[in-house]
């Protein structure tokens, strides 16, 4: 009984509901937690004691569709939807042998035919269209390219490795951290009862005015809690430096861009005129001759800079040079196209 | 840090697409010209074809060559109805229509829109009333003044019954170069106007000018030399910002008013350089201009009746012999679903 080998690897569970029970012996998972409930490749489900009982001595029909199989041919499914189930497998069969990558490809479109032929493959065997055939290819082109298949599998074997150890350490540095986050908390704590302490101490002993003792305790605290904080900003930072090494893989791109600064989307993109509003004018506009607002959140002074920048926009435009004057782009209501615009008119 | 960042006033299509210099404009408008006359003996020759009349080919080429009309007598005429759209806004407040505070935009939107389509056409292909009539529509769309097209024409037909004319304005024509105007503005329909630029100088002025009551007319009169601009070519050549003092300066020379000296407190005497040659030029522009005489405009139309494009009137044979053939080809969908 087999299942699926990457969900074995990331700890997948199966698919399982409350109500299942087996087809053939009744048995409910409600009466025996444990039961799984194997299927067949014709998609019908047994449970597992079931299948030792019916397929034990060699091969047999399905209880339910006759066909004749045998016990290993069963297994334990991931996936609610079998058909689904099924596709996942035989693809994960065709990635172990054809695991060809970009980089072994001269040209795209290459890489690109390869894809596609793999792909006519796959849909020949979800489709069971010419099985025998299509196994007979498949066998044909592990046996040509067992070196191949092998170093891709070495380089994926690494990778996985790789990218093990890098998601530990940063479980690691994560864990520590927090560790570091919880320890200040305590020191902060502390740091706290105890000068509390010192202060009832210092009023209880000394003869000095109440008021400046508390005052000077006070001091005191907030530059402690300062440089809590600080330290704490700084062992935060290395966090965020130690992942960014992790993404070296992808887009130079992004890297490459300016850093405008923290971006402010209330800022204009727009060259800003200097225009300094008198305190009063004398505005034809009724609607603020009272300074009443015309509408919500409309100012006086809102509307008065609009329309002196109207005034001052482009009042310093020089004169279109003659070589590059652009008659704009010139649109052709003249040729034979335009009579199907006319022929509407009528 | 030195700002690098774009002028606003730089963005708008208006500063982007439609701006010219005189002698470009000149070419332009010359080279359309030219190819609108070719256009139309085109149309003649294949009108004689269509209709199988060779005979009187002959004869209605010279005529046409004789009445073509040039470039200027293009422009004279558009000018005509450029008055014409002033007349129109007038009638359309008065019914209630339009309110007085958009009079001026739809005004000023529709004559730039006017201006714009016939850099690009000529008076051959679209007769410059209908023109008008679309151009006027599109711009209480745009101006935000919407209005029924029903409505629209109502004033219109009334009008027309009256004078006992036979032809009625129908909405659909309006309607139909619809999207013709807009495809020869490029689908660029924000245009800008000194008006709201001559509030701005009105309100930035009582800074530096004491006599607010003499500012005040020189504002009213300001409006008044604006209208009057927008009838010239100014549009093409300058930003509206600097029509609008050119045409306050106009005012305030009229009324005895000193603008100079607010002009050198508020400004740098670098950019004062630049600024008062283009003022001079704006203002003997708005001075010189002179629109085009009811008299004089009916002359050119009588000249346009006898050289129109048969291809684009819808009068003509060739026309309507095309517009059937469009009927008969059948719609195929280009999409594979059936």
């Amino acid at each position: 009984m087999s299942v699926l080998q990457s969900a074995q690897r990331q700890e997948i569970p199966a698919f399982q509901s409350d109500k299942d029970s087996c087809p053939q012996c009744k048995s409910e998972r409600y009466l025996n937690k444990s039961m799984k409930l194997l299927a067949g490749p014709c998609k019908h489900r047994i449970c597992e004691s079931c299948v030792q009982q019916i397929f034990d001595a060699g091969p047999a029909p399905c209880p339910e569709c006759r066909r004749i199989l045998r016990k290993a041919e069963f297994y334990l499914p991931i996936f609610e939807d079998l058909t689904v189930e099924n596709e996942v497998r035989i693809r994960q069969r065709m990635a172990a042998t054809y695991n060809k990558r970009e980089e072994d490809f001269k040209t795209l479109a290459d890489y690109n035919a390869y894809l596609e032929m793999v792909e006519e493959l796959t849909f020949s065997l979800l489709y069971d269209v010419d099985t025998d055939e299509t196994e007979f290819i498949i066998e044909k082109y592990r046996r040509d390219n067992t070196a191949s298949i092998e170093k891709n599998q070495s380089k994926s074997r690494r990778e996985e490795q790789l990218q093990k150890l890098i998601s530990e350490q940063e479980r690691i540095k994560r864990q520590n951290h927090r560790e570091e986050l919880a320890k200040q908390i305590e020191e902060e704590k502390r740091e706290k009862k105890e000068a509390k302490d010192k202060l009832i101490d210092a009023l209880a002993t000394s003869d000095k005015d109440a008021k400046e003792i508390v005052k000077a305790n006070m001091i005191q605290l907030k530059k402690s809690s300062l440089n809590n904080r600080n330290s704490a900003q700084k062992s935060r930072f290395d966090i965020d430096a130690f992942l960014g090494n992790a993404n070296d893989d992808f887009d130079d791109d992004a890297e490459a861009e300016e850093d405008y600064g923290p971006f402010d989307p209330a800022e204009s993109p727009y060259m800003p005129m200097d225009i300094v509003l008198k305190a009063k004018y004398d505005d034809p506009n009724p609607a603020f001759r009272q300074g009443s607002l015309a509408a919500a959140g409309m100012t006086r002074e809102i509307h008065q800079r609009y329309v002196i920048e109207g005034a001052m926009a482009g009042l310093f435009a020089p004169y279109l040079q003659d070589e590059s004057a652009e008659g704009g782009p010139t649109p052709d209501n003249n040729d034979e196209n335009s009579m199907a615009v006319d022929a509407k008119v009528s | 840090m030195t700002d690098s960042r774009p002028q606003l006033y730089e963005q708008a299509s208006q500063y982007q697409h439609w701006r010219f210099t005189r002698a470009s404009l000149e070419k332009l408008r010359d080279a359309n010209n030219k190819r609108g006359i070719d256009r139309v003996l085109r149309g003649l020759k294949e009108e004689a074809n269509v209709s199988d009349d060779q005979s009187t080919l002959e004869t209605r080429i010279s005529e046409v060559t004789n009445n073509l009309l040039t470039p200027s007598e293009e422009l004279q005429l558009i000018d005509y109805y450029l008055q014409m759209i002033k007349v129109y806004a007038q009638i359309y407040r008065k019914n209630g229509l339009l309110k007085p505070d958009a009079l001026d935009d739809v005004k000023a939107t529709a004559i730039n829109f006017m201006k714009r389509f016939y850099l690009h056409n000529v008076v051959f292909d679209y007769p410059p009333k209908s023109i008008m009539l679309t151009c006027f529509y599109l711009a209480t769309k745009v101006e935000n003044a919407f209005m029924k097209i029903d409505d629209f024409v109502r004033p219109l037909q009334a009008a027309e019954t009256k004078r006992g004319s036979k032809v009625q304005t129908r909405g659909e024509d309006i309607l139909g170069l619809e999207f013709v105007v807009i495809q020869s503005l490029q689908f660029e329909l924000a245009a800008h106007h000194p008006y709201r630029a001559a509030y701005g100088l009105y309100l930035d002025m009582q800074a530096f000018i004491t006599d607010s009551a003499l500012l005040k007319d020189v504002f009213d009169r300001t409006h008044h030399y604006i209208d009057l601009s927008l009838f010239t070519d100014l549009v093409f050549l300058f930003q509206p910002s600097q029509i609008a003092m050119g045409a306050f300066k106009l005012a305030a020379r009229e009324k005895d008013l000193d603008i100079d000296s607010y002009l050198t407190q508020r400004f740098e005497a670098r950019s004062l350089e630049l600024l008062y040659s283009v003022l001079d030029d704006i203002q003997d522009t708005i001075s010189v201009f002179k629109n085009t005489s009811q008299k004089d405009a009916q002359a050119i139309d009588r000249k346009l009746i006898l050289c129109r494009n048969p291809e684009k009137n819808p009068n003509s044979k060739l026309y309507k012999k095309k517009a059937a053939d469009q009927n008969d080809v059948p719609y195929v969908s280009d999409s594979d679903s059936d």
